[in-house]
Formats: C-alpha cells, structure tokens, sequence
C-alpha cells in the first residue's frame, strides 16, 4: 500500500510519539502521584473464575516460565520495561521477562473470524488511534498464561500476595486505551477486562509507565535456568 | 553517592507490591539468616540470578548453599555487574531461607569483603519528573 500521501503525511505529525523504552511506575513508592497505578478490584468471579483461580494459586502452576496474558503484559509493576516500536502499520511491544512480542495491528484490518484464529498466550490484538488516544482491542488468548496478578507470593523482598489469583481465559476481551501524560514523560493505559468466563462484569484499572531513555532491555531466556521449574517447589 | 542509591533502592523495595515474577513462597520471609562463605559460582542467567555458596559447617566441614536473586536485568538496573561477584569471592549474606531446611534462600543482601552491598534486585530508581 502506498503511504506517501499527502493526506497521510499531513495527519503524522498529529500521532503521538510513544515509541521508546518505558518502565512500569508498580511499586514505586516515591512516584508521583497522578501516575500511580489503580489497584485490581475485588474479583467478582463466576463459578469456572473462582476454580480457575484456587487453581492458579500455588507457586507451580503454571509453571514458572509460561507466558503472560496481555494483561500481565501491561501490568506496569515495575521490575521490567517495555520497549515500544512504533511502526505506521504495527505498533510492536517488547516486554523484557517475556519472549513473545505483542503485535498490535494498526492497518484497519478486523480480527479474523472466529475458525480462521490461532488461539495464543498475547491473542490477536488491533489497534487505532481515536485523537490522542491509541485503543487496542484484543482477542484470541489460549487461556493458559500466567493469572494477570503473577504468582501466590510476591517479589523477591515483599511478603506473600494473599490476594486471589485473576485468571484470563481463552474468553478474554481487553480492550486498552492508551494516551501520554505529563508532557510525553508518562504512559497511561485503561485496560478494560471483560472476560465472562472468568468474571461476573468487566472491570478497569489504569497502569502507568514512565519513559526511560536511560534503560535498555535485556535479553530474558527464561528457560535457560528455571531451577524452579526443573526442582518443583523444593529449590 | 552510592550509599544514597542503595538507601533509595532499599527504600522502593520495601515498598514494592506483589507484582513479581513468580512466587518466592518457597522461602521463610520472616526469617532472616546470615551466612559467611566463600562464592563457589555465579548463575548470572535468566529468569533468576543463583549464587552458590560455599559455608563452614560442622558436621560436614562445608555446606553449598543455592541463594536465589531476581532477574539479570533487574540486578543491573540496580547497581550490580554481572562480574561483580567471582567465585573465590569472601561474602556474607542474609537470606529468607527455604522453608524445607534444604540449603537454600531467596537474597537479603550480599556484602562484600570491600564492605559494599548489593540487593536483590527490584525496581530502578525512577527519573525524577522534568515537568
């Protein structure tokens, strides 16, 4: 497709610029306030959700490398950057602890029927720009990643996470509507889970990233040593 | 300087919600143990950081311990070199310790013989804001 046009060329300098490294605001303490992440609401799950969840609930399932859900993806908690390449007809986002890429799809296609998509860990994700605002739909996960909150405990210094598991099911819509804030320093994404399998009603939580020119993203082989994974529980 | 980037690092980390990578459940968060050894050999490899120890004991003259860190990226972004720590390395450490009782631990902090001191790793300190 030809995009040289005047047309086209006229309207780019009006897409904002979110290409870069960005680093989730999750945890830190001293960020400033108007970029702080929303916390998960209470978990309101249908009787599949509640099962799935108790399921998800120890340190081994899943195991400790399987991928995330795009929501996890953009959970913003702090330990790991995305990288953001912002082509004219793909948006790709790189997330350091995870090897697939999500690829946002910006060329106005539809999502493929239901028998023509592959269900996988991120789905299949499409994406337009709405003004400031680029809103991504995404469907298509296999139901099988990681719960969106992570693991039973928390990081490596916190104490344990008691609070339930979230799954996101082969069911999962998410649909996220992402603007830069505070002079194009911050990222702000609502995400919108609506996932009818796992929960009663959709929720929202807002994530916040801040641009990071100073950070590069690591290479992250998980399964070069998971200790875990071969040992179980029992390191 | 570098006293007032770790206090800053210690200072996020304590407040750091749980939003890991995976569970640390395995190990007794309210207990800290503190090991003197010597570093046998570092795993400086995804999705963790190990570090082998080697400690004094006395029923079977030493004991390896497997002391768990968080992820290789995470560990640069505050303040750690992969080459940091070699083996032959004298260390003490404090560690969460497996609840089993097997020979192992999630890392406190590591102090080096120089008398500097590295953590887990955990989030980078943030830019301030330039607006």
């Amino acid at each position: 497709m030809a995009c040289g046009s005047s047309a086209i060329s006229s309207r780019t300098p009006s897409i904002p610029d979110i290409w870069g490294v960005w680093m989730g605001l999750g945890g830190v303490t001293d960020a400033d306030l108007r970029y702080r992440n929303s916390p998960f609401p209470a978990p309101q799950f249908t009787e599949w959700g509640a099962a799935e969840s108790r399921r998800l609930a120890t340190p081994i399932t899943p195991g400790e490398c399987n991928p995330w859900s795009p929501v996890m993806f953009m959970n913003g908690g702090g330990l790991f950057p995305i990288q953001i390449l912002q082509g004219p007809n793909v948006i790709v986002i790189l997330h350091e602890a995870v090897t697939q890429p999500r690829r946002i799809y910006m060329d106005g296609r539809a999502h493929p029927a239901p028998d023509e998509l592959l269900p996988s860990f991120l789905g299949d994700s499409i994406g337009r720009w709405e003004g400031d605002t680029l809103v991504i739909d995404t469907i298509g996960t296999n139901g099988r990643a990681r719960p969106i909150n992570g693991y039973v405990a928390g990081a490596v210094t916190s104490g344990v996470d008691t609070a339930p598991r979230l799954p996101a099911s082969d069911q999962l819509h998410v649909t996220e509507r992402i603007r830069l804030a505070g002079g194009g320093q911050y990222l702000e994404n609502e995400i919108t889970v609506d996932d009818p399998k796992t929960y009663l009603k959709p929720w929202t939580v807002k994530r916040y990233w801040q641009r990071r020119s100073d950070i590069d993203l690591q290479e992250y082989a998980c399964t070069d040593n998971s200790r875990r994974d071969a040992e179980g529980q029992e390191p | 300087m570098k006293l007032r980037r770790l206090a800053l690092v210690a200072a996020l980390l304590a407040g750091q919600p749980a939003l890991a990578h995976h569970s640390f459940a395995t190990f007794d968060l309210a207990t800290e143990l503190t090991l003197v050894g010597t570093i046998k050999e570092v795993q400086f490899t995804s999705p963790h950081v190990w570090l082998q120890v080697l400690v004094p004991s006395a029923r079977r003259g030493q004991t390896e311990w497997s002391i768990e860190a968080g992820a290789p990226g995470m560990l640069l972004r505050t303040g750690w070199k992969s080459t940091t720590l070699k083996a032959g390395d004298r260390v003490t450490i404090v560690t969460h310790p497996a609840r089993s009782g097997a020979p192992s631990g999630s890392l406190v902090r590591v102090t080096l013989a120089d008398g500097r001191v590295f953590g887990p790793g955990g989030p980078p300190p943030p830019q301030p804001s330039r607006h």
